[in-house]
């Protein structure tokens, strides 16, 4: 299996703990060498939230848990980057229709 | 430790009832016997009673609050929340603001108790202690809430002496 650089999940999580306390939680796991919450949406009781981790073998079973942990959900993985190299999204043809 | 403003509420709200509640009993209390050891006895009977009460109160109404709160967040995450960091956060809050009221409020009745205790017990000095204790009390009001310092001290001072005109006022007419 090669080695997960960068992963960027859409979570759902209740106001707290803060997206400050989220952001230094993941950013304690082992391997991860940076992470940035972003703000999207904020409900009455949830806010939403783009959550990119980026580290040499980020365990992504281990950044899941702590969101869990924290009473996040993640909804969907948005992005990952695997291997040896980052290799960014290319732009096609269709998107620049 | 630090108080933040919710800790801030238990600590107004238990040392009022401490300080002004058992400040009740011993004027109550002096008007049947001047005997030391039964005010003491009395005085500390009752700074348990509310010491417990408050704490107890806090307890279930802060459970009640935060389990209503932990409802609602898990409807709208679609998941529950027991075993995270947040069910864990909540039960150490509802914890801390129970033992905040419930000590609060033990610690404040110790202050009108002090005199009768160290066996100088006068209710001139006890009611002295609780107002000087107010001043403070009014400082911490004035620093949590922004407010003019000068007004919250005499808030809370004014609202002190009210309660012990009143208990001074049962006092000059007692029924027992």
């Amino acid at each position: 299996m090669s080695q997960i650089k960068r992963l960027v999940l859409d979570v759902l999580k209740p106001h707290e703990p803060t997206n400050v306390e989220v952001a230094s939680a993941i950013g304690d796991i082992q391997d991860v060498e940076g992470v940035n919450v972003s703000l999207y949406e904020v409900d009455q009781e949830t806010e939403n939230v783009k959550i990119t981790v980026e580290g040499i073998n980020v365990d992504y079973n281990l950044v899941r848990q702590t969101i869990e942990n924290l009473g996040g959900v993640v909804h969907s993985v948005d992005e990952i980057i695997a291997g040896k190299k980052i290799v960014e999204e290319e732009e096609t043809l269709h998107d620049r229709g | 430790m630090s108080f933040n403003i919710e800790e801030g509420r238990y600590v107004i709200l238990g040392s009022i009832d401490g300080l002004l509640a058992t400040l009740g009993i011993i004027v109550g209390v002096s008007v049947v016997s001047a005997d030391n050891s039964i005010i003491v006895t009395a005085g500390f009977g009752g700074a348990i009673a509310l010491a417990l009460t408050n704490g107890l109160g806090s307890y279930l109404a802060e459970s009640t609050i935060e389990h209503g709160k932990l409802v609602r967040a898990e409807k709208s995450l679609l998941r529950k929340l027991s075993n995270t960091y947040v069910a864990s956060q909540s039960r150490k809050r509802i914890v801390k603001d129970a033992i905040t009221h419930g000590g609060a409020s033990f610690l404040a009745s110790l202050i009108p108790l002090a005199p009768w205790v160290l066996g100088a017990g006068s209710v001139i000095a006890s009611v002295a202690l609780s107002l000087i204790t107010l001043v403070f009390l009014g400082v911490y009001a004035g620093y949590i809430s922004k407010q003019n310092y000068a007004t919250s001290v005499a808030k809370m001072v004014g609202l002190g002496t009210l309660i012990v005109i009143t208990v001074q006022l049962l006092r000059l007419g007692h029924f027992v």
